[in-house]
């Protein structure tokens, strides 16, 4: 896919959990605008534009990161200060969203600047929609940092 | 030394007197004399000053102007050429004749084309009224079409001043208009919803006025801003691919054109040298009418392109209602609707819009259309920018 | 777990908006309180329990407008990002302007979202529900202070 089309970066490890959201997803018409790393490392090489994803350009950035914590490699509380605590990617909206019921990560999360943090219903049907409202929400009701994605893309041609 | 203000007396003249002030650049008392006898008898009353040198040349210059400068080329302390430089340096466009004794062809070309007005012999000196007439007749021309040049400038400038401010307050008249007209809007149709059944019926009545005509002030300065913004942003043009620019364009009128049962059909479309966000905005406005004018069938409506020479034409045709030939000019100008508000809805902007965009970016817009039988609006596009001719496709 | 009731604060000039947001709040399944202030100072003064408002309740959610008197919507934002008890309070900034440098700045100063104020009145009425359903519905609030 054309990375610099990617509006939602989901980083989660569980398959199922994957399969799910890609398809309360594309019930809004989003899933083919979704790009998925397995691991907190490869989330940060996308985001950071490095490794395997060098090609890639911070701008346009993803309208949304929805980012798991338990993750391998690097956790996502992580990537989260690292995403925050850089200049060129402070800006793009992330939500937590996880199984975990800690308190304790909850307000790490807040404190680390996370856009909003979201538990994972067990539900099935409680996980759809809440993952249907989150990317209506992020993509359509909110106004992303960036405005025209595609007058960069013009330019660039 | 110089003589400041030498008056000859008239000779017998044969032409009527023309005042003239000289300045002669001449060392010689004889030579000056038989310069300006020259003169009177061809009908010059003079009134000469005489230098030798730079310091007394430019002090004469800046005290009484002359309307001629006449040097001798040759002068002991000083060359006539040099009074050129002190013209110039004082900036002044005084015509400069040489006289001289013997001066090759050669010098005397490259005196003229060093900038001397032009050169007399002193064994010739006849011609000198001439040579001053004529010196001082393109002179005047000089003055005359410089004036016209000035003029002009002034109101070029005037104008794109005055449209500069034109364009500023539509823009900001429409942008603050927004904010007001917002609460109108929603209050009016808050009323609608709320009150609906509840107060007589006048009222219902009164309330959907309002709220209808707060509505379609909505849409109006919408598009006012749209058309001053054409104006006011920078264009920045690019190579721009039509075919990805017209798939964006049918996502966003997707709902008109599910509504209407529209069918947009189109040919591969070229890449253009223009700004990407305007040409959606000409192609938008354009499919957008041919869904809006329809008749009584569904939409159909077509968008090719073809080469024409270094640009690009496209042809947005429709099967709708058609345009009568003697409007076909008109419909681009602001404003201008053909058919009332209750028929077909819009301010009559669109097309202005299209105009703008299309000769900001270059082109010529255009219709072709019969009454009944559907419209076609061609329009044209460069091709590629400036630098890009040079690189092969 | 939900709180019971939800206290939102709204800080707008525009008291026709304020009007508006609690139209559109009345009647959802979720039970906010809202309290509205007209300028920055005031916001402030609401947010730090100063003057009058020192029985104030501390907001579960912040919708902030930019354009305000007084002190304007970043410069709130900006202070409540200063201080630790007030920083992680969820702010949604709700405004007309369109502007990229106003979205951008709201982002880079610790704006949880931000929100165009629509033009007419379901888009309106819309995107404040969506904004209630999303932060009381779904989002796992950061404080749970007992209230009251």
């Amino acid at each position: 896919m054309n990375t610099a089309e990617v509006e939602i970066l989901l980083v989660d490890d569980s398959p199922e959990d994957v399969a799910l959201t890609l398809h309360a997803l594309r019930g809004e018409n989003l899933s083919n605008r979704v790009f998925v790393a397995h691991d907190g490392e490869e989330a940060l090489e996308f985001l950071f534009c490095t490794g395997p994803h060098a090609e890639r350009s911070f701008d346009p950035p993803p309208k949304l990161v929805l980012l798991d914590l338990k993750l391998p490699k690097i956790d996502g509380l992580q990537v989260l200060k690292q995403l925050k605590g850089d200049a060129r990617t402070r800006t793009i909206p992330v939500v937590l969203l996880t199984s975990s019921r800690e308190e304790r990560d909850r307000i790490v999360g807040y404190e680390l600047g996370v856009n909003s943090y979201l538990q994972k219903p067990v539900d099935f049907d409680e996980f759809r929609k809440t993952v249907k409202l989150l990317g209506l929400y992020w993509l359509v009701t909110n106004q992303p940092p960036v405005i025209n994605v595609k007058s960069h893309l013009a330019g660039q041609r | 030394m110089s003589s400041a203000g030498t008056k000859l007396g008239k000779q017998d003249c044969a032409a009527p007197q023309t005042k003239l002030r000289a300045l002669l650049v001449e060392d010689n008392a004889l030579d000056a004399a038989l310069v300006l006898r020259a003169l009177n008898k061809d009908g010059f009353e003079v009134a000469a000053n005489i230098v030798q040198d730079e310091a007394e040349f430019t002090r004469s210059l800046r005290a009484h102007p002359p309307e001629v400068v006449l040097a001798d080329y040759n002068l002991p302390m000083w060359k006539g050429m040099d009074a050129l430089k002190v013209l110039r340096a004082e900036a002044l466009d005084i015509p400069m004749i040489l006289v001289s004794g013997a001066l090759g062809d050669v010098t005397a070309v490259e005196c003229i084309r060093q900038g001397a007005t032009d050169y007399v012999l002193k064994d010739g000196l006849a011609r000198l009224p001439e040579v001053v007439r004529r010196a001082l007749r393109e002179k005047q021309e000089r003055s005359l079409r410089h004036q016209i040049e000035q003029d002009l400038a002034l109101k070029v400038d005037e104008l794109a001043r005055s449209n500069a401010d034109l364009e500023q307050f539509a823009y900001v008249a429409s942008h603050d208009l927004q904010e007001p007209l917002r609460m109108v809007t929603a209050y009016t149709q808050l009323l609608a919803e709320r009150y609906r059944g509840k107060l007589d019926e006048s009222a219902d009545k009164f309330i959907g006025y309002a709220s209808e005509g707060a509505q379609r002030m909505q849409v109006l300065i919408q598009d006012l801003l749209a058309f001053s913004r054409v104006g006011r942003q920078e264009t920045s043009s690019a190579s721009v691919d039509c075919n990805d620019v017209l798939k964006e364009v049918l996502q966003s009128l997707a709902a008109a054109i599910a509504e209407s049962g529209a069918v947009v059909t189109h040919s591969e479309l070229p890449a253009v040298w223009a700004d990407r966000t305007q040409v959606a905005q000409l192609l938008q406005n354009l499919i957008g009418n041919g869904i809006k004018f329809r008749g009584p069938e569904p939409p159909a409506i077509s968008v090719l392109a073809e080469k024409a020479d270094e640009r690009w034409q496209f042809s947005v045709s429709d099967n709708g209602i058609g345009i009568a030939p003697e409007y076909a000019e008109n419909i681009f100008i602001v404003f201008q609707r053909l058919h009332a508000r209750t028929e077909y809805p819009g301010n009559g902007i669109g097309l202005a819009i299209c105009k703008k965009i299309v000769e900001r970016n270059g082109g010529k817009i255009w219709a072709e259309s019969q009454p009944g039988s559907g419209s076609t609006f061609k329009f044209t596009l460069p091709g590629h920018g400036p630098e890009e001719r040079i690189v092969a496709q | 777990m939900m709180h019971l009731l939800l206290e939102l604060l709204v800080v707008d000039d525009n008291p026709a908006d304020v009007a508006l947001i609690s139209e559109a709040l009345a009647g959802t399944k979720y039970h906010s309180k809202v309290t509205s202030v007209g300028d920055g100072v005031e916001a402030l003064a609401f947010l730090y329990r100063r003057d009058k408002f020192v029985h104030a309740v501390r907001p579960d959610l912040v919708i902030l407008d930019l354009n305000l008197p007084k002190r304007d919507g970043l410069a709130v934002l900006a202070a409540m990002k200063a201080g630790p008890d007030l920083r992680l309070i969820p702010v949604v900034i709700f405004s007309t302007s369109q502007l990229r440098k106003d979205i951008m700045r709201s982002y880079e100063m610790g704006a949880n979202c931000y929100v165009t104020k629509p033009g007419n009145l379901n888009g309106f009425f819309s995107a404040i529900k969506s904004i209630e359903e999303f932060w009381f519905g779904f989002v796992n609030l950061p404080q749970k202070e007992s209230n009251g």
